[in-house]
């Protein structure tokens, strides 16, 4: 089945079984292999995506869900070759080691700054809580969004 | 190949059941596509219900709120009505999972799905929901404890669905509290769950009482035993201790990976004593 | 500019942040297929028969592959190889694989692996190390249960307990741990037209694999290669065999067509590898001043079916299990048992995890006996340099224990905690506890701990590093690229880094032990020393200079400070051939002098002489009602010798403790005879955003003279501490002791 989308901007159609599950559509079929899959029960976070600006698992989505929806992957983050905020904050915070969950912790706290600018840590820990780490105790995790939600809202952080 | 439908009214869905009798219906996938996925299930289609407007959306009618079955976990944490009406179910949806699964996972999903450990379920006991059920022929209603058969087992009948949950606003109420007990801080099944709504008067004397524990029986258990000891007695530790006693007694938790029955039978009394906290 | 000491942001993060970076697993190559093996399903059983017939029928598949289909050993293993790559007699764990299926796409394969019948008579199994050593036990292997036996003795143990004013005796269990590695066990392989197989693997250990693979299949070394790029995650359990060899195998029966296994999560968990289950017999004694006269302990490993990196892992264990104090007399025994439970190997904390558990819960013990603070028992016994620490090894290196517990004992989070104590709400008791912990740094006697770095000047000017040791994200390669930059005073825009492939970089051990940055580190400084002296004169040649002084490296060239005059690099780089811009130099981790005359049962990994060393100190809070510990605060101080980037060593000191965190209060592999109950993320858990506290970080400079820039390994003292400084936390907090990890709410609300 055809199916349309915008991903990461563009126009795109795959052909592709509808129930497909959506990650393996975007790892496989359209070889974007930024959004990782880890535990095939929704309880990791590494398939992250936004779909209409909202965070969620692509590895429970079958692939008709996504008809005529706004997806964005990690792939499409940083605009015209500049990095977002939230990935520049990443590199200087040191908050990537592994960086396996990187992609969909990055993407949850991209949502997450979008519907709260102005976060405390605990609203940080809480909001990405649906994104397992396993390298990096989740600290400089924090640290990062932290840092680039004072910059997104035009601050200088500490 | 499995067909995979998307309805966009009810009309459509009606029509998408024809011939389709085995069809599984979803709307957020947070429980169905694991087991689909993981080779658990094999159904011969998919109908997903998230774009049908009408299922979604919380709105007041009177004294009574209606909560679309395929508003998600999200939308109704992020909702005026069921923030101020109906905190007890706020403050369980909160724990729900993750930010990731409350995006998707919806309250029909949570109350069909029937687990006992479905963390809405506790609150909607208590404040005595009633869920509107409707297929081509028509609809039904029934309150949520008629409608959760067992564990995993609801009384949605073929080519149905679950389409909104009536709650009356629970004016009657001044204290409005739900806990729950996991293994972890997030991404945690429920070991134990309590909902709890009393009012108390101002000398402190309970006089109305609903309760509702999740994860203590094959079903939400309720314990009218306990409701009635603390009514007409001023709160107190030791009355909560006896109601405590009588609520151990009404729960048949089983043991299982999370935790053994005995932890759940004495923690499900334990939590009614959290209420002296919350009085404070 | 990349300079030593200074907060470096990784060499990989850009990649890694954009989804760029190719880990094993996003790896794929045209034609591919998929390869999957057939697990046993039962703990312990002979193999009658395996019925194929109906899996073969299906519709794409492409082989199926048993036993009979392997030439070679059949047996893969890092040190001792008792492990089939397919089972052919008989079946020692739930995840032992008896047949491998090769199918055109992922379903197909699923498909086919569930049509395969093999059929077993079940034999008993055995599930406990001290039962598995009783006579009538069912026997894992012909040659009985006992993988290995040894003692690590010094002064005069059992007489000595008599000389001592107190002795406390205690037992632990510690359970077993999964690694969660986010990206689970994978690898791509193909057979290239001359024979040659060629692996693209998720491995620590890129270059052993070859061994490994070619012993087990009866191939040759150098016909195979082996990439190994970044993990997405390993802690030990990505070192030895996972894939490879059923991989390879499977690539030589591909027709010429790659190859891709990747394991789903619930097959990581059975078939992967795992901490060792141990337990622990303690008795401690000690003078009334507190000082520590004599320690015996007895301790059984479970070890699982196959040795792994068993025996190595009871070494370290055993080695450790003192603390780091100076007790003069001590008598350690280990047995390294088999059982059929899953197979336990390599995971950080390797061994010392455990016992840190056992040792430290009993300095408490004694603490509380003899009313002496529980920091100043410690600080009373903890080893100096020119100490001899409990194996009989004179500590010749950096040894900070000393230096931490004091900083710990002056941090404003252990002043300040009577007054957090009295501050808890109602219904949670809150209390604090401390530990103090060490882990040994590389691969000890017996086998050289040894490194070959390669660096070049590119034809573009360029600095290329050629890493041989795999980065699984404890951020090796960027203090490669670090070290290069420092030495060669080049910025990250001039460095260019090659992992890990036995192809093109040099053999440099596995990516372990807290060894790679310390031992490929020094290798590369005295690579990068030769490289510049050569840039050097080669400069002096092109400004016919009569003697090469005067001369400096600055980015992109190279400068003669007295006339001004300046060579770029990439002009060297077209003037000199390849031959001439590359420097190849080793280095072999300094080993421990003593001839301590005890444990000589391990012939390789004991004793060690380089150590880094830890205080840590957990705020707890138990809720009275439900018994659900919480973390509330954390702070981990550390001696790793001089820091490097300070930014990777926090990385590293928080992600052990998140996993000493995890493994002291909610990870537990639960077993009913040998067969997992929760091979899951659902029922696995493993710490959230919202588990884990705001760590304190604090560093204890010392200068390693041996290590690279005056830097040692860091990277698993941190594990060791969260179980005991949380446990003792636990009984400050409901003055009851707990004596089995994980520490569950269960376990606790029984307790109080």
């Amino acid at each position: 089945m055809r199916i349309s989308f915008y991903l990461n901007g563009k126009q795109t159609h795959v052909d592709v079984p509808p129930g497909r599950k959506f990650v393996d559509v975007l790892r496989e079929d359209l070889g974007l292999t930024g959004t990782k899959e880890c535990c095939g029960a929704g309880e990791c976070g590494a398939c992250t995506i936004l779909v209409d600006g909202q965070a969620r698992l692509s590895c429970l989505m079958a692939a008709a869900q996504l008809q005529g929806r706004r997806v964005t992957t990690i792939e499409g983050l940083a605009a015209d070759g500049s990095l977002h905020p939230v990935q520049e904050a990443f590199i200087e915070y040191g908050a990537v080691q592994c960086g396996f969950c990187t992609p969909g912790v990055v993407l949850a706290a991209v949502h997450l700054l979008d519907r709260n600018p102005d976060p405390t840590r605990e609203q940080i820990r809480e909001g990405l809580s649906g994104n397992l780490c396993r390298c990096s105790g989740y600290v400089k995790i924090v640290d990062a969004v932290e840092a680039a939600a004072t910059k997104m809202r035009g601050g200088t952080p500490q | 190949m499995r067909e995979v439908i998307l309805p966009g009214s009810l009309d459509e869905l009606w029509r998408s059941f024809e011939g389709k009798p085995q069809a599984a219906v979803y709307a957020g996938g947070t429980d169905l596509l694991v087991g689909l996925y993981n080779g658990l299930l094999n159904p011969e289609a998919l109908i997903c219900l998230d774009r049908i407007e009408e299922l979604q959306g919380v709105g007041e009618q009177g004294e009574s709120i209606r909560i679309g079955s395929c508003t998600t976990h999200a939308q109704l944490l992020d909702d005026p009505l069921v923030k101020s009406h109906l905190p007890v179910l706020w403050q369980a949806i909160r724990g729900i999972g993750s930010p990731l699964v409350r995006n998707m996972g919806t309250i029909g999903g949570n109350i069909c799905t029937a687990s006992p450990a479905g963390d809405t379920l506790p609150p909607l006991y208590a404040l005595r929901a009633e869920v509107e059920l409707r297929s081509k022929e028509g609809v039904r209603r029934m309150a949520i404890e008629d409608f959760i058969a067992g564990p995993g087992a609801t009384r949605l009948q073929r080519a149905e669905i679950l389409t909104c949950v009536w709650v009356k606003k629970p004016g009657e109420y001044n204290l409005h509290h739900f806990e729950k007990v996991g293994l972890r801080n997030a991404l945690a099944c429920s070991v134990v769950s309590m909902a709890a709504l009393l009012r108390l008067a101002l000398n402190g004397v309970v006089e109305k009482a609903a309760l509702a524990w999740g994860s203590a029986g094959p079903t939400i258990v309720t314990c009218p035993e306990a409701e009635k000891k603390l009514i007409g007695e001023p709160l107190s530790m030791a009355l909560l201790q006896e109601a405590a006693a009588l609520v151990r007694k009404a729960v048949s938790p089983i043991s299982d990976v999370r935790a053994d029955a005995d932890y759940r039978r004495i923690v499900a009394g334990n939590l009614l004593l959290r209420l002296c906290k919350v009085l404070k | 500019m990349l300079e030593v000491g200074c907060p470096m942001p990784g060499f990989d993060a850009r990649a890694k942040v954009t989804g760029e970076e190719k880990y094993a697993a996003d790896q794929s190559r045209e034609d591919t297929l998929w390869a999957g093996a057939k697990r046993a399903g039962i703990a312990h059983g002979i193999i009658r028969g395996i019925d194929t017939s109906a899996a073969r029928a299906l519709p794409g598949v492409f082989a199926i592959l048993t036993r009979k289909d392997i030439t070679g050993t059949n047996r893969q293993g890092i040190v001792h190889k008792d492990q089939p790559v397919l089972a052919g007699g008989k079946v020692r764990h739930c995840g032992d694989p008896v047949a491998l299926v090769l199918a055109e796409d992922r379903d197909i394969l699923k498909n086919a692996l569930s049509l395969i019948r093999v059929d077993f008579e079940p034999l008993p199994g055995v599930f406990d190390p001290e039962k598995a050593l009783e006579p009538e036990a069912p026997r894992v292997h012909e040659t009985g249960n006992l993988l290995q036996k040894a003692v690590i003795s010094t002064g005069n143990a059992m007489e000595s307990f008599n000389e001592c004013d107190i002795v406390v005796e205690d037992s632990f269990v510690a359970s077993g741990q999964e690694h969660a590695f986010l990206e689970t066990e994978n690898g791509l392989a193909w057979r290239e037209p001359d024979g040659k197989i060629v692996m693209i693997v998720s491995t620590q250990a890129p270059f052993r694999d070859r061994f490994e693979i070619a012993h087990a299949l009866g191939l040759e070394v150098d016909a195979i290669r082996v990439i190994g790029p970044y993990l997405g995650g390993g802690f030990g359990g990505k070192d030895g065999s996972t894939v490879q060899c059923l991989l390879a195998l499977a690539a030589l029966h591909a027709g010429g067509r790659p190859v891709k296994m990747w394991w789903e999560r619930e097959e990581s968990f059975i078939a992967g590898y795992k901490r060792h289950p141990v337990k622990m017999r303690y008795r401690l004694g000690a003078m009334r001043d507190g000082t520590l006269h004599a320690l015996q302990c007895s301790l059984f490993y479970d070890t699982g079916p196959y040795a792994h990196l068993g025996v190595e892992v009871m070494a370290l264990g055993m080695e450790h299990a003192g603390g780091p104090y100076r007790i003069p007399n001590t008598f350690v025994e280990g047995w390294c048992v088999y059982t059929n439970n899953p197979i336990s190997g390599a995971m950080r904390g390797f061994g010392v995890c455990q016992v840190a558990f056992g040792i430290e819960r009993m300095m408490d013990l004694l603490a509380s006996k003899l009313g002496m603070s529980r920091l100043d028992i410690r600080l009373k016994n903890a080893l100096l340099r020119g100490d001899r620490n409990c194996s009989g090894v004179v500590l010749v290196h950096s040894t900070g224990i000393v230096p931490c517990l004091e900083t710990l004992g002056r941090h404003s989070l252990w002043m300040e905690s009577s007054k957090w104590k009295g501050a808890a709400g109602p219904f949670k008791r809150r209390g604090v506890g401390i530990a103090a912990v060490f882990n040994a740094m590389g691969y000890g006697r017996g086998i050289p701990d040894s490194a070959i770095a390669k660096v070049e000047l590119t034809r573009e000017g360029k600095i290329r590093v050629y890493s041989g040791v795999p980065d699984m994200g404890q951020g090796n390669a960027s203090a490669f690229v670090q070290f290069a930059g420092e030495i060669l005073c080049q910025n990250a825009s001039r460095m260019e880094l090659i992992l890990p492939d036995t192809d093109r970089t040099h053999p440099s051990g596995s990516s372990s032990a807290g060894r790679t940055t310390y031992t490929y580190g020094n290798a590369l400084i005295l690579a990068c020393k030769e490289l510049k002296e050569k840039l050097l004169h080669r400069t002096a040649l092109m400004l016919m200079l009569d003697e090469a002084r005067g001369l400096t490296l600055l980015p992109g060239k190279v400068k003669h400070l007295p006339s001004g005059r300046e060579v770029p690099l990439d002009l060297i780089g077209r003037t000199f051939p390849e031959t001439d811009r590359i420097v190849v130099n080793q280095f072999v981790m300094p080993v421990a002098q003593d001839n301590v005359n005890t444990g000589k049962e391990f012939k390789i990994g004991f004793p060690h002489v380089l150590f880094s060393y830890a205080a840590h100190l957990a705020y707890v809070e138990v809720d009275e009602l439900t018994g659900k510990i919480d973390v509330k605060g954390y702070l981990a101080v550390t001696e790793g010798g001089r820091i490097i980037n300070p930014l990777g060593f926090e990385q590293q000191v928080h992600g052990a403790v998140a996993q000493g965190i995890g493994y002291g209060l909610m990870e537990e592999v639960l077993l009913d005879e040998g067969r997992i109950l929760n091979p899951n993320f659902t029922n696995y858990i493993i710490p959230t955003s919202l588990d884990i506290p705001e760590i304190a970080t604090v560093s204890v400079e010392m200068v390693e003279s041996t290590g690279p820039f005056g830097m040692k390994g860091i990277g698993e003292v941190g594990t060791n501490g969260p179980l005991p400084a949380i446990a003792g936390a636990v009984e400050d907090a409901v003055g009851r002791r707990l004596n089995r990890s994980p520490l569950t709410a269960e376990n606790i609300l029984c307790a109080m």
